[in-house]
């Protein structure tokens, strides 16, 4: 179960994740400041809202506040095409 | 009975005073409101640039922080992604490559080893330039690290010498009495400490307003764009002529949105791009077309990256004085309360010697390095005349 992929764009595990959580980490930014997840290609589309259920079991925290910023460009564009 | 020091923000120079501290025999809280390298620490790029600092003192403060950072990693024994590679200053036209070559010849006569390039030989570094390029400036001391894993291993390594790590604990309040300082009020209660260290960066007065003081630190927004992973493309930290002209200009910016380049790669293979300076308070919106003028930059000095993809954006917020120099010291009026604070864009690269002259000057040992011209009053003073 640890060794289960979370974040595949930065290969992230569970065992990565509760580690963060252990080692102080509250928030979504805060993991991914800590491991890298969220940080890849998709930006956290797919772990976003599975570290968010993770965090509210273990933090215990209201979350749904606590998640990334969303930021330009809303999918991968071209630098020449912006 | 041992000495007590309460550091306030858990950014890369909050870590680093309090691992500094903690290799001396002082017992240390560090508190911050939400995270290590939360806030701008976590917001920049990573670059530990010489060439690109103000002339004066804080080059000079520069030069041995560079110093401490080649063996930060065997100390804190950890990867932090530290690589001595370069840097280039680009330039594409007469009159900025006039501007540089005086600078050049002033960094030299300090024996900061800068040279000039021509366009063949910066192409011949880099194959991806482009041919607009016509010269630049290549200083082999300047290096990267990534200042997240920088400000974990301080935190961590701090920790492994006993110092408290309070984290989610927002300072509320700076206890005084008879202009002492006693220590912090926080969100989880009372802090008693000998002395107080703020190193809250662009949030200072936020905790100086709690004493009736203020410092002109000033957020000064920085947008920085992220592309795809790429093979390695760039092995060295990369800035345009106009990067420089950017930081150094005031407030009344003659280039729109401050709008310069800087460019390196990250060991996942990632770009980081900047940047933009504005003062706009603490908005964080990112404007499209700044968005647009960086990555026409970054397309200007690379035309390869036409068809690359951006992924990310994100806006930091660096703590701006009006000299372009950090607070570094006691506060006169409140004996046992001391900042530093207000490094803009040069807080990775000066974090190591922030912390260790602040550990020196909290502890009252001797100081190797003249710290009045970064003294709290030069604006004290300022603003009486």
């Amino acid at each position: 179960m640890e060794k289960t992929c979370i974040c595949r764009c930065e290969g992230v595990f569970l065992e990565e994740i509760l580690q963060a959580i252990d080692e102080g980490a509250t928030s979504f930014q805060g993991i991914k400041k800590r491991n890298r997840i969220g940080m890849g290609h998709c930006q956290g589309r797919t772990c976003q809202p599975i570290v968010r259920d993770i965090l509210r079991k273990k933090v215990g925290a209201n979350s749904l506040f606590e998640l990334q910023k969303a930021q330009a460009p809303v999918r991968p564009v071209p630098l020449g095409k912006l | 009975m041992k000495q007590k020091v309460v550091v306030i923000g858990a950014g890369i120079i909050g870590t680093s005073v309090a691992y500094f501290l903690s290799k001396k025999n002082v017992n240390i809280v560090l508190v911050d409101a939400k995270d290590i390298a939360s806030g701008t620490s976590g917001a920049c790029d990573k670059a530990i640039m010489l060439q690109s600092k103000k002339w004066g003192p804080a080059l000079e403060l520069a030069i041995q922080s560079a110093t401490l950072y080649k063996d930060l990693e065997q100390e804190l024994q950890q990867d932090l992604e530290y690589r001595q590679g370069g840097g280039l200053i680009l330039i594409d036209n007469e009159q900025d490559l006039k501007v540089l070559q005086q600078t050049v010849e002033k960094q030299n006569s300090i024996g900061l080893n800068v040279k000039i390039l021509t366009g063949d030989e910066v192409r011949k570094k880099n194959p991806y330039l482009s041919e607009k390029i016509i010269a630049a400036s290549w200083c082999e001391e300047d290096a990267e690290i990534n200042p997240m894993l920088t400000a974990f291993a301080f935190a961590k390594a701090a920790h492994k010498n006993k110092a408290i790590l309070r984290l989610n604990c927002e300072v509320l309040d700076l206890v005084t009495e008879n202009n002492r300082i006693l220590g912090v009020q926080t969100t989880h209660g009372k802090i008693y400490a000998d002395s107080v260290v703020i190193c809250s960066g662009v949030w200072t007065n936020q905790i100086l307003k709690t004493v009736q003081l203020e410092v002109p630190i000033i957020p000064r927004k920085g947008i920085i764009l992220v592309t795809e992973k790429l093979p390695k493309i760039i092995d060295c930290n990369i800035l345009s002529g106009s990067y420089i002209v950017s930081k150094l200009q005031k407030e009344q910016n003659s280039i729109p949105y401050g709008i310069g380049l800087a460019i390196s790669q990250t060991k996942s293979g990632t770009l980081l791009i900047g940047g933009s300076r504005e003062f706009v308070g603490f908005d964080e919106s990112i404007k499209t077309k700044i968005i647009r003028d960086i990555a026409k930059q970054a397309i200007h000095a690379f035309p390869c990256l036409d068809n690359i993809h951006l992924i990310r954006s994100f806006a930091g917020f660096r703590p701006y004085t009006p000299d372009n120099m950090p607070i570094l010291g006691e506060i006169p009026s409140v004996q046992g309360l001391y900042i530093a604070a207000g490094h803009e864009g040069d807080g990775v690269a000066l974090a190591p010697i922030t912390g260790k002259l602040m550990s020196e000057l909290i502890t009252n040992q001797k100081i190797e390095f003249d710290l009045s011209p970064f003294s709290i009053e030069r604006f004290l003073e300022s603003t009486i005349s």
